[in-house]
């Protein structure tokens, strides 16, 4: 479908007409959580809808590329590991310099958050391309260490 | 709070000018800047449809209507599934002529087909009322928004030319791809902001909020009750009675008015230059009427009533108990009212450069010299549009009172370009005459000049609670159609014919023999927004069939409103997949040359103005 220029910042532009909305109504919800003085209870809720926000917005992602027949492109890839690594960096930094309250309140809601994105992402790649093919898209060893056999059909396939 | 509006604004900004620029440095001919080739995305036409139904309501205009009228003023949102099904009927058609015909706007559209100079001189006069007026209106009333919300710090005027200067800017760079791509985004934003919004007043607000409490309109106004079938008063600013001004007439004829906005010459260009697909359905069924429509209906009360103190008493208590939610609430509005200034001005300054500018003006440029041109204008009608909403607040709001009820003055004009087959020149011009007239004299603009020049008339702002738009609408058709009788067989019959019978070979959709479903509709709008609606008043809670008397705990009317909004829904899902209005495709599409095709070439008269003013010795 991107088979042109144009096309290809129409999608760009679909895509970040998904993510910024979402991405803005999820820093609403978490700075509601982190920041307001509700009880423990309350703030893990508005977190896990903070997180909510973000995998429904990928899962329009995902909706995008199955309808345009396209796939994430390196630039997106790059920008969600940096995001998922920067939010991860975050929380340790915070659980060791942050007040016992405040990990106390946050901790376990983005914890389970980030978790829930590596679920969702590895339910994508499973979902998109198997188990065996979601593995492969990992398995940098063995494309390092290419052997005529790996190409067999009943050993993978690799071509 | 301004620290943080202002930062969200200019993140907005940025954004519009980061796609602006991408689309600048696209190696697309320079002509796609006025019409992104013809191939706008579908996806954004998809966002945008809702976003133009919510700004043509207004919606913080709607938001202060509910909490001073009660539920009667949320019932029109009920409307926005007629707002879905005139979408497809009139997108759909207009779509098809386009590509049929190679009619690229509006104006040329009407124009060609009707051979009317008339029609593009009144279609460039609406896109300039849109863009100018109407605009206007919008950016003062963003600006003093937001004026509000910085406490005065910055001043209504500043806002009004930052807020234009953030407009400006990216239209002038990237033009009608950009403009659509970016409002595509707010239209998005705006769809999530709406609930959440209503959803983060709930839960962070103490106190209980509508149904528990009925919403705290004026003593006399009936808060959860449509006040009758209709009012027999001279209209607004004459009498109007305590018990609130939305009879069932008044719901009817305001939805009516609603579809002005579907009928401006930006919206129905934008319909125009989108690309095959099938978004329409996907628009107009789950978007439009399903989840704008539903979000109003649900949601409207609870805002409404949560803002008996008004937006800014709402966006403070928000604020105080989480920051972001109390500007994105503001955020909502102000985007609310921006989306339809962008669209209006830079939709309406592309219009009018190729129906003015490229066809009889300048007829040579080069697609070079049309784009910068069209820059040109743009960056000018910002200015004057900036002018207008500091300077001139009132007069631009008194103009823009008329623009939606005018715009729907086409609706006949459209049906006989799309569908009846048998409406004739002569009938349009003589309808659209007399139904506008009627509009400027049942709107302010017309009341305040004539009772300053000559006497107090007998009637006010809508007579009978019927809008401006209902009353020259209805002697609009009376003229067509009285017309159309007796010109059945007028000479531009042959050209008329020749198109239909291509749009039924290119869409393969016949509107006629479908009367299932034109008979449902018909009930469906007695009962959603017509004389019927009053029956939803006890209708739940004090059922006819039955002495008993339930307590739902909800208003009867809230749950006439939400009824007939799913049963709507499921009405605009039958016109878009069933009957086929919902597709948009170009395999069966065969091009004709409609009638005549005028001379690209300046009239004499211009053609020796134009060469007075640069000087140069006529060609």
């Amino acid at each position: 479908m991107a088979d042109t220029s144009t096309d290809r910042l129409d999608r760009h532009a679909l895509v970040m007409a998904i993510w910024t909305p979402s991405a803005f109504v999820a820093a609403i919800l978490a700075h509601t959580g982190i920041a307001s003085e509700a009880a423990p209870e309350v703030a893990r809720a508005w977190i896990a809808a903070a997180f909510a926000a973000v995998i429904l917005a990928f899962v329009g992602h995902v909706i995008v590329n199955t309808v345009l027949k396209t796939g994430f492109t390196a630039g997106e890839t790059a920008l969600g590991l940096v995001a998922f690594a920067t939010a991860l960096l975050t929380l340790l930094l915070t659980v060791l310099t942050g007040s016992d309250d405040l990990v106390q309140r946050i901790f376990l809601p983005v914890g389970v958050g980030l978790m829930a994105l590596v679920v969702a992402v590895i339910a994508y790649l499973v979902i998109r391309h198997g188990p065996r093919g979601a593995f492969e898209k990992f398995d940098v060893i063995r494309d390092n260490n290419l052997r005529p056999a790996s190409r067999l059909p009943h050993r993978g396939g690799r071509r | 709070m301004t620290p943080l509006l202002f930062s969200l604004l200019l993140l907005l900004t940025l954004y519009a000018v980061y796609f602006a620029a991408r689309i600048a440095r696209l190696d697309a001919p320079a002509a796609e800047f006025l019409d992104g080739g013809g191939r706008l995305p579908g996806w954004a036409a998809m966002f945008i449809l809702p976003g133009l139904a919510i700004a043509g309501l207004g919606l913080e205009q709607h938001l202060w209507r509910v909490s001073t009228f009660g539920l009667s003023a949320s019932h029109i949102a009920v409307g926005f599934v007629l707002f879905a099904v005139a979408a497809l009927l009139i997108w759909n058609r207009l779509w098809y002529v386009t590509r049929i015909a190679g009619l690229a706007t509006p104006g040329e559209a009407l124009g060609r087909f009707y051979g009317s100079i008339a029609l593009r001189v009144i279609i460039l006069a609406l896109t300039l009322l849109f863009a100018l007026p109407f605009s206007a209106n919008l950016l003062s009333f963003a600006a003093q928004l937001l004026e509000q919300a910085s406490n005065g710090s910055v001043p209504r005027i500043a806002w009004v030319w930052l807020l234009a200067i953030s407009l400006a800017v990216p239209a002038i760079i990237g033009g009608w791809r950009a403009a659509i791509l970016v409002l595509a985004m707010h239209a998005v934003l705006l769809a999530l902001l709406l609930p959440g919004s209503t959803i983060l007043a709930e839960i962070l607000i103490a106190g209980p909020g509508f149904p528990a409490q009925p919403i705290p309109v004026a003593e006399g106004v009936l808060a959860d009750r449509i006040p009758g079938v209709v009012q027999y008063v001279g209209g607004i600013g004459k009498k109007v009675l305590p018990v609130g001004i939305f009879s069932a007439v008044a719901i009817g004829s305001s939805i009516l008015a609603l579809l002005g906005i579907l009928f401006s010459p930006a919206s129905l260009y934008l319909g125009q230059t989108v690309r095959a697909g099938a978004t329409l359905g996907v628009s107009s069924v789950w978007l439009t009427g399903g989840l704008a429509g539903g979000v109003l209906v649900l949601g409207a009360p609870l805002l409404a009533t949560r803002m008996a103190d008004g937006p800014m008493a709402l966006a403070e208590t928000l604020y105080a108990a989480a920051p972001l939610a109390g500007a994105a609430l503001v955020l909502m509005l102000v985007i609310a009212t921006l989306f339809a200034v962008s669209f209006f001005v830079t939709g309406g300054v592309l219009i009018f450069t190729r129906e003015l500018i490229i066809a009889y003006l300048l007829p040579d440029l080069s697609h070079r010299a049309q784009r910068f041109s069209a820059r040109v204008a743009l960056g000018f009608t910002f200015f004057f549009v900036a002018l207008l909403a500091s300077f001139f607040p009132l007069l631009s709001a008194v103009t823009a009172s008329v623009a939606l009820p005018l715009a729907v003055q086409m609706l006949p004009a459209f049906l006989g370009l799309g569908f009846l087959r048998w409406i004739s020149r002569g009938a349009i011009l003589a309808g659209m005459t007399l139904g506008m007239l009627i509009v400027v004299f049942t709107e302010p603009l017309g009341l305040i000049v004539f009772e300053a020049l000559f006497v107090e008339l007998p009637w006010g702002r809508w007579p009978l609670t019927i809008h401006s738009a209902a009353w020259g609408l209805t002697f609009n058709l009376l003229i067509v159609l009285l017309s159309a009788v007796v010109t059945l067989n007028a000479p531009d019959r042959f050209e008329r014919d020749r198109l239909h019978d291509s749009l039924l070979a290119a869409t393969r959709v016949e509107i006629g023999g479908r009367g299932l479903f034109w008979s449902l509709m018909l009930v469906w709008g007695f009962l959603a927004y017509g004389p019927g609606a009053v029956l939803g008043n006890t209708f739940f809670s004090d059922p006819i069939f039955s002495p008993v008397a339930a307590a739902l705990g909800i208003p009867s009317l809230w749950v006439w409103q939400i009824l007939f909004w799913l049963f709507g829904v499921v009405l605009v899902w039958w016109l878009a997949y069933r009957v086929g209005f919902g597709n948009l495709s170009e395999t069966h599409i065969e091009p004709i040359e409609l009638g005549q095709a005028p001379p690209r070439r300046s009239p004499d008269w211009l053609a020796a103005g134009l060469a007075r003013v640069a000087g140069n010795k006529r060609r």
